[in-house]
C-alpha cells in the first residue's frame, strides 16, 4: 500500500477517534429539564393505572382537586379551597382560570363525569373504592362541585390528591375525540409533545397553565433508562439533570461525584410480606405457623443489610403519617431473642418443626430477592426450611393474585399514601376484593376496626382504633409490613435548580416540577 | 438448471420453517405465567378490569382462533397494533430498524475486520510461539466470555469513569453521527468479541488445513508470492468454513442484540422485543420474533445458495 494511502487512513483513523473521545455535552434544548427515568409508563389511564412508575407521569400531565405539602397536610390543587358542609358532604371551589392543555376550559362538569367514571364499578376499577359510597356528585355551577357521600370517610379528601383521581376531559371523552387509554390530556403544567416508547417523552409547557409564570422550564423531557449503571453515565455525562433510583446504594456510587447531589425521598410506601393462609395444604393455612413466621422476621435486618440502613422498621400504619400507633404489638416490641423462642415453641405446638416453605422474591424490583433472603435467613433461624424463589414479575403475579395461588410466601408493597385509612383499606375483604382475596383469611373484627379508622374523624377515638387494627393485622400475620421503601433522586447541582419534597405518599416525586429551571 | 430446483427447495423449506416458528412462538407466548392485563394494570385491580381489558384485546379468545386471525392479519401485511401504545407495531418495528441494523452491521465490520486477519496471520505465523498463544488466548477468552458479561462490565467501567464513550446516549446517526457513534461503540464491543474469538479460530483451523495441502507446496515452488498465495490458494478454500460461522453469528447477533440493546438503551427492534415480552404485549413479540427469524432463514437461505455456486458438488448433494 503507498506510503500517501496509509498515511490518509491513519488521518481518518485518529480523526474518529479524536470525534469519539472528545469532550463536550450531547446538544440539548436550551432551557428543557431531562429527566432518567427508571421504567416506561405501562398503561395511559389515570384511573386504571396501579403503578408508580405511570402516576409520577401523569402528575405532570393532570390535575387533582387537592395536592399535600411536606409534611401531608392538604393543599389546593384544581380546587383553590374547599369546605365540609356537614360529615359526608364537601363542597369544592375550582380554579376559575383552569383549562385543558387544548384550550378548553376546565370546568365542574369535567370534575363531575371523571368522579362518575371512577366511582362506578365497570369503569372505575379498585381506585374508586377508596372514594367510599357516593350519594350523589353535584355540579352547583360553572366552578363549584358537591360530593355527598352516603358514610363518613375520613381519608375522602386525601384520595382526592392521588393520581386516579386525576381530572379528564370528559366532554372530548364523550364525544369520543379523546381516549384515556391511547392519549394524555390535562390541564397540568405540562402537555405531551412527543412520545417515542421505551426512549423517551417529550413535555412542553402547557400554554394554558392557570398558574400564572408557571412552568418556568419550556420543556421537560423524561429519558427512559431502565438501567442503574445507565442512568448514572447519563448524569455524569450531563445527558439527563435529574435521575430517580430504588437502589440504596445509589449515595455510596455517586460519591466521588461533586457536581451530582443525592436526596433520599422519605415516602410512606413499604415492604410487605403477603402469606397464603387460604389454600390447603399451606403451611400458614395455621395460624400459629403463620405467628411463628412474623415473630422469627428481622426487621431490622433486612434494614440494614438490603437498603443500608436508610429505611425504618414498617407497621402497617406507616411511621412517615407521624402516629404514635402499632409500636406495642409483640410482634414488634419484644427483643429479637425472646420472640425466636416464641416462634420455636408455635412451630413445636403446631408440629411443623423443620417445615418447608418457599419465599418469593421476584425480579420485579431488585430488593425483592435481597429481602427474601434476609427472611430465609430469619425463618431458619426458627426451625423452618426457607428457600428462596426468584423469578420473573409476571410469574409473581400469576401465582399469588389470582383465585387460587400457589406460593407460600412472597415479598411486595404497598404505597402508604396520607393517612391511614387509605392503606388500611387493603386488609378489608372489598379492599382485597379480585386481587387479594386467594391468599387472605376475612376478619370481621379487623375489618369493623378499619371502618372506624375510615369513618370517626381525627382524635384519640381514631387514633385508639388505629391500634385495634394494627393488633389484629399482625395478631392474624397475614399481610405484614417489613421496612420502608424510599427513593433516592439524584441530579446535577451545577446544571439545574431543582426542589424535591423530603417526604411523599402519592409518587409525585416531581410535585415541583413546574419551578425547576435550569441554572444559567 | 439444477441451480433454480435447489433454490426452489431452498425457500419451501424457508416458508415451512417460518410457520413452524411462529406457531410455537405464538404458543409459547400464551403459555408463559402472567398476562397482560396483569402486567399493565398492576397487581391491585379487580377482576371486571381485568376482563375488560382482555376482552377488548380478544385475549379471551381460544389460542388457536386468536393466532389463525394474527397470521391471517400478517400475510395480509398487517402486524397489529402494540397493545400498550394502541400504535402499529409494523411502523414501529421501521422506525426502530436502523439502530439494530447499524449495530448489526458494525458488529460484522468490526467481527470480520479484526477476526479474519488475525485468524490469517496465528494461521501462517503458526510456528511463532507468541502469535500461536496470543491467538488461543483471544480466541477462548472471547468466545468463553458472554455478551451479557462483557456488557455489563462495560456499562459498569463506563458508568464509573468517563472514558468518552456514553451508555444510553443513543442519538440517530443521521440527526447526530458522533453522539451516535459514541453510543453505539460500546454495544458493537460487546457484539463483536464473540464473534471476533469465533472468526478467528476458524480461520486459524482452516488456514492451518490448507497450509498443510500439496496445491501450496505447488504454489511455493511455482515461485508465487506470500499475498498471492494467501488469496488465490488459501483463502479461496478457507472461504466455506469461515462463511458458516460467519452465519452462525448473524444468528447469535440477532439473539446478542436483544441483550445488548436492553443493556445499552438502544431503541432498537431487541430493546422493543424485550420491553414487549417483559410486558406481556404479544402482538409486538410475535411480529418481531416473526421478522427475526425471517432474517435468520433469509441469511441462512442465502448462504446455502452461496455453497451451491462456490462448490457446485454441494447442489447435487443437497438439492
Amino acid at each position: 500500500m503507498p506510503s500517501s494511502r496509509i498515511r490518509l487512513v491513519g488521518a481518518a483513523f485518529f480523526a474518529l477517534v479524536a470525534a469519539l473521545i472528545g469532550p463536550g455535552p450531547l446538544a440539548r434544548a436550551s432551557d428543557a429539564i431531562t429527566w432518567g427515568k427508571q421504567g416506561e409508563v405501562l398503561s395511559y389511564d389515570p384511573q386504571h393505572s396501579g403503578d408508580g412508575t405511570s402516576w409520577d407521569l401523569f402528575f405532570l400531565v393532570y390535575e387533582q382537586l387537592l395536592s399535600t405539602d411536606d409534611n401531608f397536610h392538604l393543599t389546593p390543587g384544581l380546587a383553590e379551597r374547599w369546605e365540609q358542609i356537614s360529615p359526608t358532604s364537601y363542597r369544592f371551589h375550582l380554579a376559575q382560570d383552569a383549562a385543558f392543555s387544548s384550550g378548553r376550559a376546565l370546568t365542574a362538569d369535567d370534575v363531575v363525569g371523571s368522579f362518575k367514571r371512577l366511582s362506578d364499578p365497570k369503569t372505575g376499577g379498585v381506585w374508586g373504592k377508596q372514594l367510599g359510597k357516593i350519594a350523589a356528585i353535584v355540579a352547583e355551577d360553572d366552578h363549584t362541585v358537591r360530593f355527598d357521600l352516603e358514610e363518613p370517610n375520613s381519608a375522602f379528601l386525601n384520595v382526592l390528591a392521588s393520581a386516579p383521581t386525576s381530572i379528564l376531559p370528559i366532554k372530548e371523552l364523550n364525544d369520543g375525540s379523546f381516549d384515556p387509554k391511547k392519549a394524555l390530556l390535562g390541564s397540568g403544567p405540562f402537555m405531551v409533545a412527543e412520545h417515542v416508547q421505551d426512549q423517551y417523552w417529550k413535555l412542553a409547557r402547557n400554554p394554558h397553565y392557570w398558574r400564572k409564570n408557571r412552568p418556568i422550564a419550556d420543556e421537560f423531557v423524561i429519558k427512559i433508562l431502565p438501567n442503574d449503571s445507565t442512568r448514572i453515565a447519563a448524569l455524569r455525562d450531563g445527558l439527563v439533570d435529574v435521575a430517580t433510583f430504588d437502589n440504596a446504594d445509589i449515595s455510596r456510587l455517586l460519591r466521588s461525584e461533586p457536581k451530582i447531589k443525592v436526596i433520599k425521598q422519605n415516602t410512606t410506601n413499604f415492604y410487605r410480606l403477603d402469606v397464603s393462609a387460604r389454600e390447603e395444604g399451606s403451611p400458614f393455612a395455621d395460624k400459629r405457623v403463620r405467628q411463628a413466621m412474623h415473630y422469627a422476621l428481622d426487621r431490622e435486618a433486612i434494614a440494614n443489610i438490603v437498603l443500608g440502613g436508610e429505611a425504618k422498621v414498617e407497621y402497617p400504619i406507616p411511621s412517615g403519617l407521624g402516629l404514635d400507633v402499632c409500636r406495642k404489638d409483640p410482634f414488634y416490641a419484644e427483643p429479637r431473642a425472646e420472640r425466636l423462642v416464641k416462634a420455636r415453641a408455635l412451630l413445636k405446638d403446631a408440629g411443623k418443626e423443620g417445615v418447608e416453605v418457599g419465599v418469593i422474591g421476584s425480579s420485579a424490583l431488585a430488593a425483592y430477592p435481597l429481602i427474601a433472603q434476609v427472611i430465609q435467613s430469619s425463618l431458619n433461624e426458627a426451625g423452618f426450611k426457607a428457600k428462596v424463589e426468584e423469578i420473573p414479575a409476571a410469574d409473581w403475579y400469576k401465582r399469588v393474585f389470582v383465585a387460587h395461588p400457589r406460593f407460600d410466601l412472597a415479598v411486595s408493597w404497598y404505597a402508604g399514601y396520607t393517612d391511614p385509612a387509605m392503606v388500611l383499606y387493603w386488609w378489608t375483604p372489598e379492599g382485597s376484593k379480585g386481587w387479594a382475596d386467594g391468599y387472605t383469611l376475612p376478619d370481621d373484627a379487623l375489618t369493623a376496626a378499619i371502618q372506624k379508622v375510615r369513618s370517626l374523624p381525627n382524635g384519640p377515638e381514631r387514633l385508639a382504633a388505629m391500634d385495634t387494627a394494627c393488633g389484629l393485622i399482625d395478631e392474624d400475620s397475614n399481610v405484614i409490613a417489613l421496612v420502608g421503601k424510599p427513593d433516592y433522586i439524584a441530579y446535577r447541582d451545577d446544571l439545574v435548580k431543582v426542589r424535591f419534597g423530603a417526604n411523599e405518599g402519592y409518587f409525585r416525586t416531581f410535585k415541583y416540577a413546574e419551578e425547576f429551571s435550569r441554572q444559567n | 438448471m439444477p441451480i433454480l430446483g435447489f433454490i426452489g427447495a431452498r425457500i419451501g423449506v424457508a416458508l415451512f420453517t417460518m410457520f413452524v416458528v411462529s406457531l410455537i412462538v405464538f404458543i409459547a407466548m400464551h403459555l408463559l405465567p402472567g398476562g397482560f392485563e396483569q402486567i399493565i394494570l398492576g397487581p391491585i385491580q379487580t377482576q371486571a378490569t381485568r376482563d375488560a381489558i382482555t376482552n377488548e384485546f380478544g385475549l379471551d379468545a381460544p389460542i388457536a382462533e386468536q393466532f389463525v386471525k394474527w397470521a391471517i392479519a400478517v400475510l395480509h401485511g398487517d402486524f397489529g397494533v402494540s397493545m400498550i401504545t394502541r400504535t402499529p407495531v409494523a411502523a414501529e418495528l421501521v422506525r426502530r430498524a436502523p439502530a439494530t441494523l447499524q449495530l448489526a452491521a458494525m458488529s460484522i465490520f468490526t467481527t470480520l475486520v479484526v477476526g479474519l486477519p488475525l485468524g490469517i496471520a496465528s494461521g501462517i505465523g503458526d510456528t511463532r510461539r507468541s502469535v500461536r498463544v496470543g491467538a488461543r488466548l483471544l480466541g477462548a477468552l472471547g468466545a468463553s466470555t458472554p455478551d451479557f458479561v462483557l456488557g455489563t462490565i462495560l456499562v459498569y467501567v463506563f458508568s464509573v469513569w468517563a472514558l468518552g464513550l456514553t451508555v444510553g446516549g443513543y442519538a440517530p446517526f443521521l440527526e447526530n453521527p458522533i453522539a451516535n457513534l459514541r453510543a453505539m461503540a460500546l454495544p458493537t464491543l460487546t457484539l463483536s468479541v464473540p464473534g471476533i474469538a469465533l472468526v478467528l479460530r476458524t480461520t486459524r483451523e482452516s488456514v492451518l488445513n490448507v497450509m498443510t495441502s500439496g496445491h501450496i507446496t505447488t504454489a511455493v515452488s511455482r515461485g508465487e508470492s506470500p499475498s498471492q498465495i494467501v488469496r488465490r490458494h488459501i483463502l479461496r478454500n478457507a472461504s466455506l468454513p469461515i462463511l458458516t460461522v460467519t452465519t452462525m453469528y448473524l444468528g447469535a447477533l440477532m439473539g446478542g442484540s436483544v441483550i445488548v440493546e436492553t443493556l445499552f438503551t438502544i431503541p432498537g427492534i431487541g430493546l422493543y422485543t424485550w420491553n414487549a415480552l417483559n410486558n406481556r404485549d404479544y402482538q409486538v413479540t410475535e411480529s418481531a420474533v416473526l421478522i427475526f427469524s425471517i432474517l435468520l432463514v433469509a441469511v441462512n437461505m442465502c448462504v446455502d445458495i452461496a455453497y451451491a455456486l462456490l462448490d457446485p458438488r454441494i447442489q447435487g448433494r443437497r438439492s
